[in-house]
């Protein structure tokens, strides 16, 4: 690898995008461990919308996020394109993995550090600190989600806490 | 096996061993003067000093020789076990083990840390009391070695010993500069030759294969015992031989016979050395030749066997010790040290090995082949055995960590002034070594909140007609696939109105809201409940009892409280046996399967439509049994099937049914672990993953019988912010 080459490496980061009800997302893509065609899923019960259920991955059972209901908006619904992103988040001193549920994955792009934009402080459907940053693709915005926040394991099982009773 | 290795074994042993001490000094205690027990305690300090000495632990080996020293004089007789010693050797104790987590952080003790040095030193000085003054033990050697001197030996003043190493020495982790380090740390050693005989060519060296041997000058005043201590180690399968100072002629021809090197040259070693002078030299060489000619060649054995049987007095004693040592060893040899990671590694195998059997029995089933399923049954027999052997691995019993509580209730009694005993039962009952080492931390809690809060002042215990000693105690049994482990006092008992009216007090009930007695009491398991009029360092904080329950609540386990006013309480601490595997029963509510522990399962029965059940209850022969719909309790909306199911669950007393569509029968279940994010659910109790490969929830039956129970008897049960 030249040194052109290493420059690049070092300045652009990866990012995997995905639909999720007409709106773009990215997440880092070092986060991403893989990503299933969406599989059948074990609902759980007495739980909130924003935890759908959990799924065995290779022998371990790994919690599935409805995002969508996360971001504050209804179940997503599940179609033929309907995908589970498996990513890595740190609980503790080990990593734990969770499913989240997009309507489709598009692409692994590598995106500028100096093409991102900060969030809009209003205007936005999300709450902004789920979200690190902004970016322009031609006619569309692709909204980068910042993960720890937006599955901070705390919270999600607070929210089942205050939701489930 | 690097070093690193050898220490960690080091530390451990040294923890079990100081653990040992500890448990001794208490006994003590109660029987002053029982010569196993300062035996045990002796043992066990000389044990910690051979070993720190291998490590050139200089800091650990000086101290605890004093200690020894004055364990010494109290095996003798010469000093008694009283009070002020017992205390000053649990100090003593203490502060060894702190040396040793020092070694076990890798901090250097060759110059101590500053918080540790001014109780090291006094600590020593001490110790130093107890021992008799410089000047009647040098009166002691002197007279001592006017006894050896009579025994007309050659004139060499210092011990010899003649070292060969085994060639695993170096394997099994000792180090000959070690032990050399540590006779220098009693004598000097006056002059090292080496014998190089047994080394290879380069080419054929192992570099990991010890081809040491050994002839060393050592002056020292220590006794043979001491010195033969310092080669406890690598006595196995080295030959190790110890001549003191003054032998006689005959010992060293001896000598030089049962070492394998030729005789004229062990002899110039020995000349150089300076053990023999070259007169006494030839005079010994001379001795042999004349022996020889008596006897012809002797066969080797018959040398050896002579030679055992003429020991000199001075090694009997030493001998006897031996022999003690070697029994504790063949206990030991019945042990193995595991690593645990290991254990768990094989325990997670043994998880998927079960979910594969699973899936291949079903699908066996599925393909209706008869020999085929036969093998299934077969494998998966099998397979339940291996099971059952490999859980028991983790088992340990929990009386170590009962005996434990014996210095906690000691130092908690003095601190609070009040006379305590604790007494332990169940020490045998086996759990979950994971369980066993996350329950210490509440146990240690609630044994002090009974000392503390339970246990009235000894006036008011007689006043009561009670005796002045107050009663705490520590009990453990298996019941219905749990362990239960009991904390109890004979203190004053918890007063409900008491506990109500804090309740109210801090907003935590409604007004008007009745309460059964026992929730009265699991009231002081809720965040920020305490009912402490003066707070205490030991307990009484307000936070406390909430922690002990969440702690159990993550181990699976459930808390329950019984008291009496003015006769005491008793809290019961309910576990799963282990966090890994259990046996299942399968359920199945339309699309969705669960596992409940079997053994939690009480009977199964067909429940007749034509007498739907009202108000949640059913007549079980004679009896109201509460019953619940897992079908409405889990809000799954799919149509119910004609015939239904009743699951009848019990546990702790409490009993309920649970209306299910299906019985899939018995299942083995590997708990997968519950991640944070569903930990608020409640009756989850973890998944499982079947023989298809789908995930299937495990029922917290516990947590549902608690609800159910709780909703039939008190509907309008007020909701306790947690």
């Amino acid at each position: 690898m030249n040194e052109a080459a290493l420059e690049t490496e070092k300045s652009t980061q990866q990012y995997l995008t995905f639909v999720l009800s007409g709106e773009n997302y990215a997440v880092d893509s070092l986060s991403v461990r893989e990503i299933l065609e969406y599989t059948r899923f074990t609902p759980v019960p007495r739980m909130p919308a924003t935890v759908r259920g959990a799924i065995n991955l290779r022998g371990s059972v790994v919690p599935v996020i409805d995002l969508q209901a996360r971001f504050g908006g209804s179940r997503t619904e599940l179609n033929k394109r309907t995908c589970i992103i498996i990513l890595d988040v740190p609980d503790e001193d080990r990593q734990q993995s969770l499913g989240v549920l997009v309507d489709a994955v598009s692409a692994v792009r590598e995106i500028d550090p100096e093409e991102i934009q900060p969030a809009p402080a209003f205007g936005s459907h999300l709450r902004s600190e789920f979200i690190t940053g902004v970016v322009r693709m031609g006619e569309r915005f692709i909204t980068l989600l910042a993960l720890d926040q937006v599955l901070d394991l705390e919270a999600l099982g607070k929210s089942a806490n205050s939701e489930g009773s | 096996m690097d070093m690193d290795e050898v220490l960690k074994v080091f530390i451990a042993e040294s923890q079990e061993l100081l653990q040992q001490m500890e448990e001794a000094l208490l006994m003590l205690e109660h029987a002053p003067g029982d010569s196993d027990t300062i035996n045990a305690i002796f043992r066990a300090a000389h044990t910690i000093k051979g070993s720190a000495g291998l490590f050139g632990l200089d800091a650990i080996v000086a101290f605890t020789h004093i200690a020894e020293s004055v364990l010494d004089r109290v095996r003798s007789g010469e000093l008694r076990f009283d009070a002020e010693l017992t205390a000053l050797f649990l100090q003593v104790r203490d502060h060894l083990g702190e040396l040793v987590r020092l070694v076990d952080e890798g901090i250097d003790l060759s110059s101590l840390p500053a918080e540790v040095q001014p109780l090291h030193t006094q600590l020593g000085d001490c110790l130093s009391r107890y021992l008799p003054s410089t000047d009647s033990q040098s009166q002691l050697r002197a007279t001592e070695r006017i006894e050896r001197g009579h025994e007309h030996g050659l004139s060499a003043d210092h011990w010899h010993i003649s070292l060969r190493f085994g060639p695993d020495t170096l394997r099994n982790g000792m180090d000959p500069l070690g032990l050399f380090r540590y006779l220098n740390t009693f004598g000097r050693i006056v002059s090292l030759v080496p014998v190089l005989d047994r080394m290879p060519a380069a080419a054929e060296m192992d570099p990991e294969t010890c081809y040491l041997g050994f002839e060393v000058a050592f002056y020292s005043d220590a006794d043979k015992a001491t010195i033969d201590g310092a080669f406890e180690f690598v006595r196995e399968d080295s030959l190790i031989r110890i001549l003191p100072p003054h032998s006689k002629s005959d010992q060293y021809l001896e000598l030089i016979r049962a070492l394998p090197e030729e005789d004229m040259r062990l002899g110039e070693i020995l000349m150089r050395c300076g053990t023999l002078t070259a007169t006494e030299l030839q005079e010994v060489l001379h001795t042999q030749v004349q022996s020889q000619q008596r006897a012809e060649t002797r066969p080797i054995g018959q040398v050896l066997m002579e030679e055992s049987l003429v020991q000199p007095p001075v090694i009997a004693a030493a001998l006897q010790k031996q022999q003690q040592i070697k029994d504790n060893r063949n206990n030991e040899n019945n042990l193995i040290r595991v690593d645990a990671s290991k254990l768990d590694r094989l325990i997670d195998l043994v998880g998927e090995l079960i979910i594969a059997g699973a899936g291949a029995q079903m699908t066996a089933q599925r393909c209706g082949h008869s020999e085929m399923q036969e093998a299934t049954e077969v494998l998966s027999r099998l397979v339940e055995e291996v099971r059952d052997s490999a859980l028991p691995l983790r088992m340990v019993q929990i009386g170590a960590t009962f005996n434990r509580f014996q210095r906690v209730v000691r130092d908690v009694s003095r601190e609070i002034s009040k006379d305590i005993a604790l007494s332990i039962s169940g020490g045998e009952t086996e759990l979950d070594k994971t369980v066993v080492e996350r329950i210490t931390d509440p146990l240690t809690h609630l044994v002090r909140n009974a000392m503390d809060h339970g246990i009235e002042p000894a006036d008011k215990r007689m006043a009561n007609a009670k005796p002045a000693q107050g009663r705490v105690w520590l009990n453990a049994f298996h019941d219905a696939g749990s362990i239960v482990i009991e904390v109890g006092d004979d203190g004053g008992g918890l007063d409900p109105q008491r506990i109500l009216a804090k309740a109210r007090e801090r907003g935590m009930l409604n007004e008007g809201q009745q309460l059964a007695e026992k929730d009265v009491f699991n009231l002081i398991f809720e965040p920020g409940f305490s009912t402490a009029e003066q707070v205490s360092n030991l307990s009484g904080r307000g936070v406390g009892m909430d922690v002990v329950k969440r702690n159990i609540t993550a181990l699976r386990g459930t808390i329950d409280l019984d008291s009496k006013l003015g006769q005491g309480t008793t809290v019961r601490i309910r576990l799963p046996l282990t966090l890994a595997i259990i046996d299942g029963f399968l359920v199945n509510v339309g699309q969705a399967s669960y596992v409940i522990p079997l053994e939690l399962v009480e009977e199964c029965i067909e429940l007749n439509s034509d007498e739907p059940f009202e108000r949640g209850h059913l007549e079980l022969r004679g009896q109201m049994l509460p019953v619940v719909r897992l079908r409405e309790l889990f809000e799954d909306d799919s149509p119910r099937p004609r015939r239904e199911s009743v699951v009848v669950v019990h546990q702790a007393g409490l009993r309920a049914g649970l209306v299910v569509d299906q019985l899939l029968g018995e299942f083995q279940t590997v708990i997968k672990p519950l991640s944070k994010v569903f930990s608020a659910c409640p009756g989850l109790g973890g998944f499982t993953i079947l023989g298809d490969g789908t995930v299937a929830l495990i029922l917290d039956i516990p947590s549902l019988l608690g609800q159910l129970t709780r909703v039939s008897e008190a509907p309008q049960r007020a909701r306790i912010e947690a």
